[in-house]
């Protein structure tokens, strides 16, 4: 065991004196390499391009992530190249304005949603099981899935340039330039499609990541013992749920605005063009964090490894953690200084916004103090984190500079803040990232890097970029605005812009040798040593370069750290092996990590792919413009959804698995508290968060917009409120029955509750399909609009609630449901539960806005 | 996990109360509350001010009860609590120092 | 050898480094005050960073570090400098806000890609003109900022921040010059194609010499943004327009 591992230990053993991680016999050792070979069986992926469309498994999806997220770079810092050219003199032919604006928002939009947030995505899906102990994230068909809707997406999107159909109202696509009237091609088209698209793969990340954390954790480990990186990674995916909702939630009305002129964001129609940057925003700002957490995760992680020591101040940081989620969420006025709020509500978010400042400074200082303590080892991944600090801690100041409302007021919109969110991209997330490839590039390849090579790189990238940005702060203060492609009158600009261009070709080249780098250690470095930075973490405890089921035996009380290697790799930790010939990983409970249960997880299949595929469908027609036809991908969409659940069950009981000495756990068809259950918790928490900020929008539209109040409704009163109260009926019998079903589950009457909660289901669903005829028309002002969404809400929550009660019907007619299993019966009961509850909550605010 | 909950108490009566905060604001801004005289000012600040000062007085009590555990779980619980009161003060105290609605 | 390209530019026409009038005089301050502020933090950083390379392994006693590193500098300095610093900016802020207070207010109406104005002209009847705003200088005046399209922003670095003009939303933004003269201005918010080139003067007068030429155009007036405050251009108060001389 290393010197850190030590500390580690008793660190936490001073911590928690009275919580004494109970401990889990041995299992008897075995052959390391006939338990190898019978997991790797089991665990590999298929060989050749099969594997490509049929692989789950999260160190293929996680890597693959990460590739192609570098791929979207590159074409990214290529546009970045055009936009430099074309801004090193000030009347720069070479890209028209109309070229200039699909280039700059295209660059913006790629690094954002087509580089960032994958990266972390797959860095989180490669990472995590490895770090907490765990054979496999908790959904791994859903890793697939999201890859393909990101693959697909991304691909579509960047196509569009090819075609001159790239969006063009820069990557925040204010409204109402990106509305019909001003942007009649597709190209705003493709930006809204493709990115929601593209945020199913962010959505599923985000599901998938919290409940891995919370229960794919090595056996007896508490939260408290998590790696630090769990915490971040926690933040980061908490925040992913409610953060994305309201971009989600824009985009498609937006979009339905474009296709079908309802007038969500259209002044003269009760709508306002201000909810679209609210709702971009809400997501927007806590984008940055959520593209900062995790890289600062990877930071407290590698420098206290790099320095020989352990974090200061684990509790402080979690803390910090805390504070980062919830904080990020006040901020999202600070884009928004100058567009006449009064200056107290400005006040309140210039001082969240300076206020979040401070848990950033908390883990500055606790880094620091961690160098401080120990001993600093100069090695690649350091060099990196030492171009985080030069870069990083000036992009925060420049944000504490925006934050302050009177100089936003000058700065905003300027190449000021075009510097300012490179400092923090490039400084937070970029150089952390850098140094995470650098530092587990060991693990991903088995090799070790090629000399001087990442040295050189470093060294380009650094000062290309600080050549680039630094300067480019002044070039703002003098005016200069963002996205303007020419500035013939302004000669004074023009040696700025230079030098801009000169150093940020010299960056380039900084990336593409880091490229280059990466190439050479994969194909010809040489083979590494075990645990080459002797660090604790559990990744470390297995082979080089990782197996594709991780662990040979899962790490329990006695496998802590990466000193168990070889414990773990005789079958002395949890479920040695896979006797049963399935891909099994432990789940335990959130806080304490106490073992519950043996998740069966998917293997290799083609369904993840064809399923986005069919997605893809319905979002490739509605950005053609075949709008009637689009239902059809809907329904495709459904067809394979079907699918996904009839594989999911099992018709007979299985025996308990043989987990240690004395522990035998049931295997997950048998539990209640699934995997699956936690994540249906996880998707609701975001679906409620998109709820309500359609309810933000309703209250929001009707208190700022003008226009209102909108005119007299022509719904007759009466029928409709009887109608509406039959439709919560129905849906409340639904609920009832859902319930009944899993209390009667042993029983003959379960068919009687299944089909009853079928047909409750469906009638509600033909009554909302009545209310929709009786609406007022959705064109005519925003109010009715909106009632069109909240319909369309409840209507899209009927037919889920209906494909699970089929399920659980078609379930409890073949056998699969019984005293022990439960089949999809408990989360058939969250989403009618979830049903009902909104569409409550939606009727009770129509009713209300009708009486006032 | 029940601890973890707690830590969690403070930041969100800070997401609360920056919400209600937020709105009165804005409502008050909009149905013109700045004109009508309570006391010695108007009733949109008695609205924020008694909304903000209730909300202090309940960040009080998080700050006394929530902290448990030993270790690393109450270095979090207490530091959520705190960190909510913090916030509460920090980015609400606007409301007794700018003007209201220009 | 920069000295010289580094003076034009921050004495440029579009540059807020180069304030003329009292709001943009105090935000540069600001920036002024902020830039050392952050010059002395980075350095601070910097050298705590090289010495915790530099120096060797030596543990402190667990807690005294925490406190130190978490308490002191993470909490402590940051939480103190933060406040000061916002404390200054709403102060600053505050002072520079449109109020109810009788100040001369003109019209700016954004469309893709020019703004038109409406400001007293010769006997404080209203006058609009296409790319130059008068204003009189030495005294404040609101712009009533509104847009026919879709959003654009009105930005004159010289006298002071900028505010979006966005449809349906009228916004009134307040602002001076000191001296006459003829100050700079563009679209700062990115409106489509045209908007590099959606630039436009603010003209000071002296209010007490002659009245400007008004390069006056014709059409169908800009809608007030703020029915209420016509009244503005019967100049209340201190507005007092002197009647037009001939000016030949
Ligand atoms: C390779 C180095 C890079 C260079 C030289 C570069 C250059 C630029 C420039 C000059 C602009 C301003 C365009 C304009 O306003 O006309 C810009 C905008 C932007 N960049 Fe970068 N960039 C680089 C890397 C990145 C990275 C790594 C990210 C994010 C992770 C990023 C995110 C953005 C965003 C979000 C915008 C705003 C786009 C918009 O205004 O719609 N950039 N970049
Ligand atoms: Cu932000
Ligand atoms: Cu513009």
């Amino acid at each position: 065991m290393t010197d850190a591992t030590t500390t580690l230990e008793q660190d936490d053993a001073r911590a928690q004196p009275s919580v004494k991680a109970a401990d889990i016999a041995a299992n008897p050792p075995q052959r390391a390499l006939r338990l190898h070979r019978e997991l790797d069986e089991v665990w590999s992926d298929l060989p050749g391009w099969r594997g490509f469309f049929t692989s789950v498994n999260h160190g293929t999806i996680g890597l693959r992530f990460m590739a192609t997220a570098f791929v979207f770079f590159a074409i990214g810092g290529v546009l970045a190249m055009l936009i430099r050219a074309q801004l090193a003199t000030r009347n720069g032919v070479f890209l028209d304005n109309d070229l200039y604006s699909q280039i700059f928002t295209m660059h913006g939009s790629i690094m954002m949603f087509l580089f960032a947030i994958p990266l972390l995505e797959g860095l989180a899906l490669w990472l995590l099981p490895k770090i907490l102990g765990a054979r496999d994230m908790a959904f791994p068909r859903l890793s697939a899935l999201g890859y393909f809707c990101y693959l697909f997406g991304g691909t579509v999107i960047v196509l569009s340039l090819l075609f001159g159909a790239a969006p063009d109202g820069g990557w925040f696509m204010y409204v109402p330039l990106t509305d019909k009237t001003y942007s009649p091609g597709v190209n705003a088209d493709v930006w809204l499609l493709g990115v929601t698209f593209v945020e199913i793969s962010a959505m599923a990340a985000a599901v998938e990541i919290t409940v891995t954390i919370l229960r794919c954790r090595a056996a007896n480990m508490p939260l408290t013992r998590m790696p630090l990186m769990g915490w971040y990674l926690l933040g980061t995916s908490v925040m992913m749920l409610v953060g994305f909702p309201p971009l989600i939630l824009g985009s498609i009305l937006l979009e339905v605005q474009r296709a079908f002129d309802w007038p969500f964001f259209d002044v003269g129609r009760g709508g306002s063009p201000m909810l679209w940057q609210h709702l971009f925003w809400l997501f927007g700002h806590p984008e940055v964090y959520i593209i900062f957490l995790p890289a600062a995760g990877a930071l407290s992680t590698i420098i206290p490894v790099l320095s020989r020591t352990k974090i200061l101040g684990y509790g402080a940081l979690v803390a910090a953690v805390i504070g980062l989620v919830f904080l990020s969420f006040g901020l999202w006025v600070h884009h928004m200084f100058t567009v006449g709020i009064p200056h107290m509500a400005l006040a309140f978010f210039s001082a969240a916004s300076a206020l979040v400042a401070v848990p950033t400074a908390v883990q500055i200082f606790a880094w620091i103090g961690t160098m401080w303590e120990g001993r600093v080892q100069f090695r690649l991944p350091m060099l990196y984190i030492m171009g985080f600090f030069a870069t990083f801690v000036m992009g925060g100041l420049t944000g504490v500079m925006l934050a302050m409302v009177p100089f936003n007021w000058q700065a905003h919109d300027t190449h000021f803040v075009v510097a300012h969110l490179h400092y923090v991209l490039i400084g937070g997330f970029v150089f952390p990232m850098l140094a995470a490839v650098a530092y587990w590039m060991p693990l991903i390849c088995g090799r070790w890097r090629v000399r001087g090579l990442g040295e050189a790189a470093f060294w380009l990238i650094f000062i290309g970029f600080h050549g680039t940005f630094f300067i480019m702060h002044l070039t703002g203060l003098v005016g200069m605005p963002r996205r303007v492609g020419v500035y013939p009158d302004n000669p004074e600009w023009e040696w700025l812009n230079l030098i801009s261009s000169i150093f940020g070709m010299i960056q380039s080249a900084g990336f593409a040798l880091f490229a280059f780098d990466v190439i050479m250690q994969w194909m010809f470095g040489r083979r590494s040593w075990r645990n080459p930075w002797q660090a604790p973490t559990l990744e470390w405890a297995m082979p080089l370069p990782a197996p594709s089921y991780n662990f040979a035996s899962l790490p329990g009380p006695r496998q802590p750290d990466a000193g168990s290697i070889l414990p773990l790799a005789r079958g002395e930790g949890l479920l040695p092996g896979a006797p049963r010939g399935w891909r099994e990983t432990v789940v335990v409970e959130p806080g304490t990590g106490r073992p519950q249960h043996v998740a069966v997880l998917a293997s290799n299949t083609a369904l993840p792919v064809a399923t986005s595929a069919a997605i893809g469908s319905f979002f490739a027609m509605m950005l053609a413009g075949f709008y009637w036809v689009a239902p059809l991908g809907i329904l495709a969409t459904l067809i394979v959804a079907w699918k996904w659940g009839a594989i999911m069950g099992t018709d007979r009981d299985h025996p308990p698995a043989d987990v240690a000495p004395g522990i035998r756990l049931p295997l997950h068809w048998q539990v209640r508290n699934t995997l699956a259950y936690t994540g249906a918790v996880a998707l609701l928490v975001a679906d409620a968060t998109l709820f309500a900020s359609l309810l933000f929008g309703v209250g929001f539209l009707a208190v700022v917009a003008p226009n209102w109040p909108a005119p007299e409704s022509g719904i007759a009163t009466w029928p409709m409120l009887a109608v509406s109260l039959g439709a919560l009926a129905a849906m409340a019998l639904g609920t009832v029955a859902s319930r009944l079903a899993e209390q009667r589950r042993a029983d003959p009457s379960l068919r009687v509750w299944t089909r009853l909660g079928l047909i409750s289901t469906g009638a509600g669903l033909v009554l909302l399909g009545v209310i929709g005829v009786w609406l007022d028309d959705p064109t005519r002002h925003a109010r009715d609009a909106l009632r069109g969404a909240t319909l369309g809400f409840a209507v899209v929550h009927g037919v889920i609630a209906l494909m699970l009660a089929l399920r659980a019907d078609l379930d409890a007619r073949t056998g699969r449901i019984s005293a022990e299993r439960r089949g999809a019966v408990p989360v058939w009961q969250l989403f009618q539960l979830f049903w009902l509850g909104t569409s409550a909550v939606s009727l009770a605010l129509i009713l209300v806005q009708e009486v006032l | 996990m029940v601890w973890l909950l707690r830590a969690l108490a403070g930041p969100v009566l800070w997401a609360a109360l920056f919400s209600l905060v937020y709105a009165l604001h804005g409502t008050g801004c909009g149905l013109g509350w700045t004109d009508r005289p309570v006391l010695f000012t108007d009733l949109h600040h008695i609205a924020m001010w008694v909304a903000w000062l209730a909300g202090l007085a309940l960040h009080v009590v998080l700050v006394l009860t929530m902290p448990v555990g030993s270790g690393r779980a109450r270095t979090v619980t207490a530091a959520g609590a705190w960190i909510g009161l913090v916030a509460s003060v920090f980015t609400l105290f606007p409301v007794v120092v700018t003007s209201t609605c220009f | 050898m920069l000295a010289v390209p580094l003076l034009t530019a921050c004495n440029g026409p579009l540059s807020t480094l180069n304030p003329s009038g009292p709001v943009a005089l105090e935000i540069a301050r600001l920036w002024w005050a902020m830039l050392i502020g952050a010059g002395l933090i980075t350095a601070m950083v910097m050298v705590m960073l090289i010495l915790a390379i530099r120096r060797g392994p030596m543990l402190t006693e667990g807690n005294t570090s925490e406190r130190r590193w978490i308490y002191g500098w993470g909490l402590g300095f940051s939480l103190s400098v933060l406040t000061v610093l916002l404390a200054f900016a709403l102060w600053v802020g505050e002072r520079m806000l449109a109020r109810d207070d009788g100040a001369v207010t003109v019209q700016a109406q954004a469309s893709q890609w020019t703004w038109r104005f409406v400001q007293p002209g010769p006997g404080g009847q209203p006058v609009m003109t296409e790319g130059v705003l008068y204003v009189p200088a030495g005294q404040p005046f609101d712009v009533a900022i509104t847009s026919t399209d879709v959003i654009h922003s009105f930005w004159v670095p010289q006298l002071g921040g900028k505010m979006d003009a966005i449809p349906g939303h009228p916004n009134l933004h307040r602002l001076m010059a000191d001296e006459p003269g003829v100050y700079e201005g563009q679209c700062a918010e990115f409106c489509g194609r045209g908007h590099p080139f959606m630039r436009f003067e603010v003209v000071a007068y002296d209010p007490a010499g002659p009245l400007p030429d008004f390069a006056s155009i014709t059409g169908p007036m800009v809608e007030p943004a703020f029915p209420e405050d016509v009244s503005g251009f019967e100049g209340t108060g201190q507005t007092e327009i002197p009647a037009q001389e001939s000016s030949e």
